[in-house]
């Protein structure tokens, strides 16, 4: 992930998101971008294709036949 | 009714007792507010006549004899984001405004049943998240050591309230820290639990994975007590965790003699080097505890912005999912915290957030590993005292790391006691984290460290002027 974002590409993730924001806040949201992107870099790691999310679950015995 | 305002423990007894009237408890919790709720702002909903009409069905049930638990009579108060039956919850926001739930969520209910009197619906940050704001319906509550400063948030009505003696105790809601962030900053006690063991039925979402619902009271053993009635099973909430529920106060004065107690010194020292006060009160509490008969030794966790990134990411995600029809339709009727927090999620992918996910589980992994042979973990609450209430950055999330967002990323028990003054009187607090269900641990060593010390007996000098 870049740590800056053009206009054009931030126009895009906004308009995928569905938000109509002022230039105000486009210029308000692009001066965060690099926080996001310090983040987005903090939370990959060298970990290989086989490593599950917390999300992975298992069925609760009160689930099952 | 004069003299000190009591703790829940001690007005139970009282009332047990017949010492205590639940209707003249509940009188001086209003005249209290009546005299400081208009510096305060704690409460954005004030329901008097059902108080009074639940304080002497209690008082009858008492003089009657039939056999009670020890919050009947209690007052309480509800943060605005908790459904109330018939009561208007607005979640803080314009857009919910008119909104009057049909039904209680399970923590109201819960708290009902256990006789608890309503005394209001507290102040929140927009759907418990930002602040402090000024450009929503209702100001932002005032933190009763100084109004002046801000409660942290996003439970803020509750911390004020409790620390001003408003309620007793109540309900508040973290997603990264939203019950820990306001007791310490307001000097009072608030347990974030397990993950699961309270319902969030009925409940606004923040962040569904991170959301934790807990009470907030002037002391630990008053949590234990509110927990009780809070914590149990809810088919209704796919999170809720089945299984027996622990008796919370049985561990209570059982002392801590034995108790091993690892401090994360670099999440406070080098990580995010917190304020001289914070710092003192934290290294004051290990000297107490090490004199209680607790065993102290030191861990290393990943750095605390490495939870940061994790929890941020997916709370900012989550909260994009769960606002989003709103974020695309009525964007400019949230508040501009809340709106920029929504701008946020247009930030980040799928794949950050399924990346911040994989990461959350070496996270767990590793705090788990780390309490391998403890019992309990210790570190900040937050990293200073309470900062002036216009002074709070807009992009907080990006200021600094949190001290409590670890623990909701790993979803373990979290309880921030007071731990002193800092300069100019406001408090500072210490953190403690058990292993997941293990809240009688929890408790028992914050109740231990709270009656070894004499900050509970110091209350906000705005009380002074109000007798009652």
């Amino acid at each position: 992930m870049p740590s800056e974002i053009s206009d054009q590409a931030l126009d895009f993730l906004l308009a995928r998101a569905g938000l109509a924001l002022s230039d105000a806040q486009k210029a308000d949201l692009k001066s965060v971008y690099q926080g996001i992107a310090a983040m987005a870099a903090r939370v990959r790691q060298k970990r290989g294709h086989m490593a599950e999310p917390a999300l992975t679950y298992g069925f609760a015995e009160e689930d099952l036949p | 009714m004069t003299g000190p305002i009591p703790t829940i423990a001690e007005a139970a007894r009282l009332i047990a007792n017949k010492k205590l009237s639940p209707v003249e408890l509940t009188r001086a919790c209003f005249a209290r507010i009546h005299a400081l709720d208009h510096r305060l702002h704690a409460f954005v909903h004030l329901t008097e006549e059902r108080a009074m009409t639940e304080a002497r069905a209690a008082e009858h049930a008492i003089m009657t004899g039939a056999p009670q638990g020890p919050l009947c009579g209690i007052p309480i108060g509800l943060k605005d984001i908790v459904d109330t039956k018939g009561i208007p919850t607005t979640c803080g926001s314009k857009i919910l405004l008119d909104n009057i739930p049909d039904a209680d969520a399970a923590c109201a209910e819960s708290l009902a049943a256990a006789g608890t009197v309503l005394i209001g619906k507290t102040t929140t940050h927009e759907f418990a998240d930002g602040g402090p704001s000024f450009d929503l319906p209702a100001p932002p509550a005032r933190n009763p050591w100084n109004p002046e400063h801000f409660t942290a948030g996003s439970s803020s009505g509750t911390g004020a309230a409790v620390a001003a003696g408003l309620i007793l105790g109540g309900i508040g809601t973290d997603t990264g820290g939203s019950i820990r962030g306001p007791a310490a900053l307001c000097g009072i006690a608030g347990i974030k639990p397990t993950y699961g063991l309270v319902s969030r039925t009925g409940v606004a979402p923040a962040a569904y994975t991170l959301d934790h619902i807990g009470p907030m009271a002037w002391t630990a053993e008053d949590c234990a007590l509110l927990l009780q009635a809070l914590a149990g099973h809810d088919p209704r909430d796919p999170a809720s965790a089945n299984r027996p529920v622990a008796d919370f106060t049985a561990e209570l004065g059982r002392g801590v003699k034995g108790l091993k107690i690892g401090v994360i010194h670099h999440f406070h020292e080098t990580d995010y080097p917190v304020s001289a006060g914070t710092r003192h009160g934290i290294d004051a509490a290990i000297v107490t505890l090490r004199g209680l008969g607790a065993e102290i030794g030191e861990v290393q966790l990943p750095p605390l912005q490495d939870w940061g990134a994790c929890g941020s990411l997916i709370s900012i995600t989550e909260r994009a999912a769960a606002y989003e029809e709103w974020a695309r339709t009525r964007l400019g009727d949230f508040g501009d915290r809340v709106q920029r927090r929504l701008m946020l999620g247009a930030l980040v992918s799928g794949v950050d957030y399924v990346q911040a996910v994989r990461r959350r589980r070496e996270l767990r992994a590793e705090l788990q590993r780390a309490m391998r042979g403890l019992d309990v973990v210790l570190t900040a609450a937050q990293p200073a005292e309470a900062p002036k209430i216009d002074a709070v950055p807009v992009w907080d999330t990006f200021a600094a790391p949190s001290f409590t967002m670890p623990f909701n990323v790993a979803g373990y028990p979290a309880i921030s006691v007071c731990a002193g003054f800092g300069e100019g009187g406001l408090p500072v607090a210490i953190q403690l984290v058990g292993k997941p269900f293990q809240e009688p641990t929890v408790l028992r060593l914050a109740d231990a460290y709270e009656k070894a010390t004499d900050w509970r007996s110091r209350r906000p000098a705005m009380l002074d002027a109000v007798s009652g």
